[in-house]
């Protein structure tokens, strides 16, 4: 078996924890702690703590002679006809959040939105959900967000701003002065028609988009190899061999939700699947994507270019056409062209940096492959990202030469994430007059002279088309909560139009796509039943002849080959998979959840690699200075290539609510703009230690491995063989304990997690966090080991620490039939049901924290605090995030509780959803049918890795993935009985014993 | 740490001290107050005053006309008027002008009205003196007091009682026969404990709970007296966890027509209309209501599980004012849960699983299958 690790410091000393000088303080210590605040000399004794228990017996018997207090139940006074209280109602709509999007469906209760799952009609996210898909919910009810209009500092009604923009707006006009308007790239078809009015309606004003992440090499590459600006459809589930430079497709790359559910389709193993793909990732950190790579070459960001171009010459030379003279071409890159050559028409190759000669390169690539019309095409496009760089830079020029008297700004944050914002804020200021449409402050958009709000997306209507003819319709699922107007509203105000958007979309629908469609013959048919499925997906046929046709690719060959190679220090910036760009900072559940990789919350760093730490003596929390002046905290990545460091964008917001503010380092500067278009890695990066010292916090450190066999893993060629590979510990026992296993005489609920599809991105985590009210407790009580979260995914590495191989493992509750819990809870707090569920009751649970004790799994939370304001008692709230504000609590699930101070909790399995899918199956009069009952973490997962099911119903898809060689339970030797069990991992890889 | 302690103990002593008098205070009659010298000198000068009077029937106006406190009762009363209370004309006149008031007053509409309004010859001042007492009234009573029964003081009583037992037993001894204080002890005592847990067993429930309500909603009426089925207003209990407060709007199916009823006349539904113009709402005061931490579903129990609404809610069509008949305690619902049999044949769901407990079933090893055997006592099926 593999040696699994998890921090360099268990690897050096074999221990996990480094000693600590201070010794861990008691129970009691801990709590008396609290009352003397913690001064350390004054001293609790145990007599204390018996008064503390006389006083409580006094206070309860005032309390028992208390009244109850008055409770008003109020009725609707006209109750809407869909709201059956009690009952949730799902709408379907679309989230976006500049270029992301995800088909979604918005839960509300009573008419309050209080979760987002993924929708299963969306043939382009497949019902899957991304994290940031999942928080957002809490977006909607941010305090931080625009509440009016403003004029400066000061409200102003609608009216009177409408009043002054047109006035404004029509001076400009005929002094025909440059007025611009700058969006994210708009893939509406609706908003793009009002933007187009607008432009008609003032035709002094230029419209330029901007992408912070934009792809704009990657739109210019297809235009000169095709002679079609935008960017392919990729399928990653048609590929047999997929090599992707430096692309985080699983991450951050261009649509995540769907690229994550199209890889694991294709790397499942069940149902007698065995045709894996092979993942072949060229990286310097260790990013979501390289982790789940079956090979991961460490290359450096400027030898990337070297390396396309020697792959395109090698394929070039295997289909016997004229090849250029590359010297230096490795071994590696022959077999990777010859394993490329012999899957052709069934390979991708996929390239993630911002440059020209690259992504041309890797277009000549797939092209020579013949993957074009398979794997990826470019007559069908992904349309989220079309902003080219070069306008950007444009607009700069402009501003800065006072040549524009007017800037409208909607959805973006150019101040704080253009790589020359500082610049850009200057450049704002000089504007005469400036207009922000965006929802919350930002750094941007805290500089304008008006604000003019709009909605969140959830209080929206709003149609897009993410992919060619895949359209998809936004639906609001509550009224707007502030004074807020949404942006196509206050444009259509500007031009003078009625400023009901619905009907524009209906009229525009309607005129533009009924007509394409034959299953409705009127269009009120049409429009309902879009706007129930919230898609709209019309089979086109499209006849393009993708011929690659470009001179100059030997110049261009040549640059690279002759371009000096740099020895040096190279930086990356990249986007963290949790956090993004950014525009979620002010999102707790965002800012609590650890990075897939790293491990890390609520802070950026800067990932060296382990060799690089031992050249400059860095441990893992030293400062460090970068010579551009930024200090950043180290963290030392196994698998970062060595010369190499990273640091993720989307930190150090300065203006954006209490949450995000100054959490981390803003780099957005670090990128550079390079040949037109924007850079995230340069050369001749300096780093220096400082003697400061900063503590990041981490949940990954707490849980060992220990040696066990906890993720047990098996290449394909073993696994071909024996389907059993890797599992030879697996082993069953029926009654092995002392205790009688249970029987279950109706349902036997179950989990089974195939540790080959889970990619680790962690929209489970915060799905489940949404689902059941888990609390957000800050980063002081994370590095306390004091997080909450119920789903938890542990991340192990293996092998050599240069180059490590990385296993994925979420771990909840595994609710098991012999459950060490149970046996040790004193006052019957936990207990298990029939169908077999670990049962958790709060108001009986006192706190002994005994179960978690026992718990082998730790998965098991204890509330040192009253996160919830569930606690009658105040001064024991701890709410570092604004959780506990009415506004915010609007986000909870009613039908799960919120618990106080002083109790475990832990994963119920969904307990709610069972109870209530049971209920609709009993109603009905009929058994639940497999698959109508969802845990939360299923619902999310765009990997479908998680399968939730009756494991006494013998058709169930539960049984029929737990049946099978590779199913496993975690840590089976202590015969625990779990009802979740884990199907081995399977690298496509040649040995598994790197 | 100590010092708190003593805090407490001083706190109790001067609450002991002080509590008997303060306590007596409350419970004088507030117009013990009005007859101070002070405000004596203004009293024929005081417009509220003389309402009071009037309203009172202490000024003589007309032998034959009962006084209006004889049907509108001025203070909280624990039965059943149906005619509309002091503060509730209030709440309706307090805005309206004098010719409102008076053509309501003395050209009643509704029949109740006419037969106890019959002969009034109030002027245009009186009913002005009678108004703006009613609007002093509801500035006062801005809470309706309740009535309660301080467990505090017979507790603290026991405990003085108590002290002075133990007292006597170790140091003064003046008591001969030493069995008294103790025997005073262990009473005193054990009626504490048993005080106690009663009262931490009551924490928050209300069992026989009977609050006053916003409108004087009768169930008597409308499901005995007018048949009307439990579910044309609680529309939901078949389908959701809520059995649903009928919306306003859904009065109105009748009242759209009904506008009088036999015993208020047409004060109370002139409430509904009124929610229904104004567009506000009716504030219901909960009275069966159970902890945030249980999760009741009526869907479970009144749809799948055939349970008649009487068995929980009491004979809810014999009440006038509803009220709490159960206790609605963890273990009244697990009693429920062990008696009741589950009809294991006619619903699909149970038909077609539970394949052991049919076969036991069918060959007679057990007669009916109660809810605690298919896990009704189990924790997360309320608790989650």
């Amino acid at each position: 078996m593999k040696k699994h690790w998890k921090s360099l410091a268990e690897r050096k000393n074999g221990s996990e924890t480094p000693e600590k000088q201070n010794l861990p303080k008691g129970n009691l210590e801990q709590i008396l702690d609290i009352f003397d605040n913690g001064n350390e000399k004054s001293q609790s004794n145990r007599r204390d703590f018996l008064k503390l228990c006389g006083y409580s017996l006094a206070i309860s018997t005032v309390l028992a002679s208390c009244e109850n207090s008055v409770q008003k139940a109020i009725p609707y006074l006209i109750k809407p006809e869909e709201i059956t209280p009690g009952k949730a109602n799902y709408y379907a709509s679309s989230y976006v959040n500049g270029s992301e999007y995800c088909s979604i469906l918005i839960k509300t209760r009573e008419g309050r939105p209080i979760k987002i799952e993924g929708n299963d009609l969306s043939s382009v996210t497949y019902g899957g959900t991304s994290a940031r898909v999942q928080a957002s919910i809490l977006g909607l009810y941010d305090t931080s967000r625009y509440k009016n209009p403003l004029k400066g500092d000061t409200k102003i009604s609608w009216n009177e701003l409408d009043q002054s923009i047109i006035q404004q707006l029509n001076q400009l006009k005929e002094s025909k002065e440059r007025v611009v308007l700058l969006t994210p790239t708009i893939y509406s078809p609706s908003t793009k028609a009002v933007i187009e009015m607008f432009l008609k309606s003032y035709p002094n004003v230029k419209w330029v988009q901007y992408d912070n992440r934009s792809a704009s090499a990657l739109i210019k590459a297809n235009e000169m190899c095709f002679g079609k600006a935008g960017i392919c459809d990729y399928r990653f589930d048609f590929a047999d061999v997929i090599v992707s430079f430096d692309a985080d497709f699983l991450g951050n790359w261009l649509m995540p939700v769907e690229h994550i559910r199209q890889y694991t389709k294709k790397r499942k193993l069940s149902d007698g699947n065995t045709n894996m793909s092979r993942h072949i990732q060229f990286e310097s950190r260790l990013s979501l994507t390289g982790s789940n790579a079956d090979y991961r070459i460490p290359v450096k960001p400027s030898e990337q270019a070297l390396l396309v171009a020697q792959l395109y010459n090698e394929i070039l030379k295997l289909k016997g056409l004229e090849s250029y003279s590359l010297n230096d071409t490795s071994e590696d890159i022959r077999e990777l062209a010859k394993e490329l050559w012999e899957n052709k028409g069934k390979s991708l190759v996929v390239a993630g940096e911002n440059d020209l000669s690259i992504q041309i390169l890797i277009n000549g690539i797939n092209y020579e492959l013949e993957n074009y019309g398979t794997t990826l095409r470019i007559d069908k496009q992904i349309l989220t990202k079309q902003a080219i760089d070069s306008d950007m830079e444009q607009l700069l020029t402009d501003l800065n030469s006072g040549k524009i008297k007017a800037l409208f700004s909607y959805g973006v944050n150019p101040v704080y994430d253009y790589l020359k914002g500082e610049e850009f804020a200057k450049a704002i200021d000089k504007v005469p007059f400036s207009v922000s449409l965006d929802m919350a402050p930002s750094e941007t958009s805290s500089r304008f002279k008006y604000v003019a709000p709009d909605n969140h997306f959830i209080e929206s209507w709003n149609d897009l088309e993410p992919k060619t003819s895949r359209y998809s319709l936004m639906q609001p699922g509550i009224r707007p909560l502030f004074n807020t107007r949404q942006f196509q509203s206050t444009l259509l105000a500007w031009i003078g139009q009625e400023t009901d958007y619905l009907k524009f979309i209906k009229n525009y629908w309607e005129e533009k796509l009924y007509p394409i469609q034959t299953a409705y013959p009127n269009f009120t048919g049409f429009w309902n039943n879009s706007l129930q499925q919230g898609i709209f997906e019309p089979k086109t046929k499209s006849v393009f002849d993708t011929k690659f046709k470009l001179d100059g690719i030997g110049e261009l060959i040549d640059n690279i080959a002759n371009a000096p190679k740099s020895s040096g220090f190279e930086l990356q910036v990249y986007e963290s998979s949790a956090m993004g760009d950014g525009k979620m900072a002010n999102n707790p559940w965002i800012q609590e959840l650890p990075d897939p990789v790293t491990k890390i919350c609520w802070d950026n760093y800067l990932t060296v690699s382990p060799k690089q730490a031992e050249e400059m003596l860095l441990e893992t929390g030293d400062v460090v200075e970068l010579n551009s002046g930024i200090k950043l905290p180290v963290y030392i990545l196994p698998g970062q290539a060595y010369n190499t460091a990273a640091v993720a964008l989307g930190y150090g917001r300065t203006n954006c609510g209490v949450v995000g503010k100054n959490v981390g380092v803003n780099v957005s500067k670090l990128s550079q703009f390079k040949n037109d278009s924007r850079v995230d890695s340069s050369i001749g990066v300096e780093i220096t230690k400082t003697e400061e010292k900063y503590e990041l916090a981490m949940t990954q450190t707490h849980h060992s491995m220990e040696g066990r066999a906890i993720v047990r893993e098996a290449s394909l060629r073993e696994y071909l063989k024996d389907p059993a590979a890797g599992n030879e510990s697996h082993q069953e026992y029926e009654n092995a304990g002392i205790y009688k296993k249970p029987n279950f005489p109706n349902h036997h609920w179950g989990l089974v997690v195939d540790l080959n599809s889970c990619v680790g991105c962690g929209a489970c985590s915060i799905a489940c966090q949404a689902e059941n009210n888990v609390p957000v407790v800050g980063k002081k009580e994370v590095i306390r080991a004091h997080e909450m979260s119920w789903i938890r995914i542990d991340r192990y590495f293996s092998g050599s620490e240069f180059n490590p191989d990385v296993s994925f493992q979420p771990v909840m509750c595994q609710h098991c039939d012999n459950a060490p819990c149970e046996n040790v809870c004193p006052v019957a707090a936990t207990t298990h049901s029939s169908e077999g569920l670990n049962q958790m009751i709060y108001n009986r649970c006192i706190g002994t924290r005994y179960c978690g004790n026992n718990c082998p799994y730790k998965v098991r939370r204890f509330n040192w605090f009253d996160f919830t304001k569930a606690d009658s008692i105040p001064n024991n709230l701890h709410d570092v995030a604004e959780m506990t504000i009415d506004l915010k609590r609007m986000v909870l699930n009613p039908d799960v509780t919120v618990r106080a101070k002083g109790v475990i909790e832990k994963c119920s399995m969904c307990v709610q959803r069972i109870q209530e899918g049971k209920l609709n199956a009993k109603i009905d009069g009929r058994r639940p049918r497999d698959g109508e009952i969802k845990t939360a973490c299923q619902q999310a997962c765009p990997a479908g890795a998680i399968i939730f099911g009756d494991l006494n119903d013998k058709d169930s898809q539960v049984v029929k993935e737990t049946s099978g060689k590779r199913n496993y339970y975690l840590l089976e030797e202590i015969h625990t009985l779990p009802s979740v069990s884990y199907l081995t991992k399977i690298r496509n890889k040649e040995t598994n014993n790197s | 740490m100590s010092r708190p302690y003593g805090f407490f103990y001083a706190l109790i002593i001067l609450f002991l001290l002080f509590s008997p008098p303060a306590l007596l205070a409350i419970e004088a009659d507030s117009t013990h107050v009005a007859e101070n010298d002070n405000h004596h000198f203004n009293y024929f000068l005081n417009s509220e005053k003389r309402g009071e009077r009037l309203f009172k029937g202490l000024t003589r106006i007309k032998t034959d006309v009962t006084s209006c406190v004889s049907c509108h009762n001025i203070e909280y009363i624990d039965t059943l008027n149906w005619n509309p209370s002091a503060l509730d004309i209030a709440g309706t006149f307090a805005d309206k002008s004098i010719a409102e008031f008076k053509s309501v007053l003395m050209s009643p509409l509704g029949k109740k009205m006419e037969a106890s309004h019959v002969g009034y010859t109030y002027s245009d001042e009186e009913l002005g003196y009678i108004k703006s007492y009613l609007i002093q009234l509801k500035e006062d009573t801005l809470h309706e007091a309740k009535p309660k029964v301080n467990n505090l003081i017979v507790f603290f009583f026991l405990g003085a009682l108590i002290t002075m037992a133990l007292i006597d037993l170790f140091f003064t001894k003046k008591i001969k026969y030493k069995f008294i204080p103790i025997l005073i002890f262990v009473l005193a005592f054990g009626y504490q404990i048993n005080m106690l847990a009663d009262g931490a067993m009551a924490l928050g429930r209300k069992q026989n709970y009977q609050p006053a309500q916003p409108i004087k909603f009768s169930h008597k009426i409308h499901a005995t007296g007018n048949k009307i089925d439990c579910r044309y207003c609680h529309t939901t209990a078949d389908e959701s966890k809520s059995a649903g407060i009928p919306h306003v709007n859904l009065c109105m199916n009748c009242h759209v027509i009904v506008r009088e009823g036999p015993n208020s006349g047409k004060f109370e539904i002139n409430k509904i209309i009124k929610a229904i113009e104004n567009n506000t709402s009716v504030e219901w005061v909960r009275i069966h209501q159970l902890p945030d931490h249980v999760f009741f579903s009526h869907a479970q129990h009144a749809n799948v599980g055939k349970r008649e609404c009487q068995e929980c809610h009491g004979p809810v069509e014999e009440m006038d004012v509803i009220k709490q008949v159960e206790d609605l305690s963890m273990g009244w619902c697990l009693d429920c849960h062990d008696k009741t049999a589950v009809d294991f044949q006619s619903n699909g769901y149970y038909s077609n699983g539970f394949k052991k407990l049919h076969e036991d079933l069918a060959a007679g090893v057990i007669d009916s299958v109660r809810v605690t055997d298919i896990g009704g006592r189990e924790c997360a099926r309320c608790h989650y």
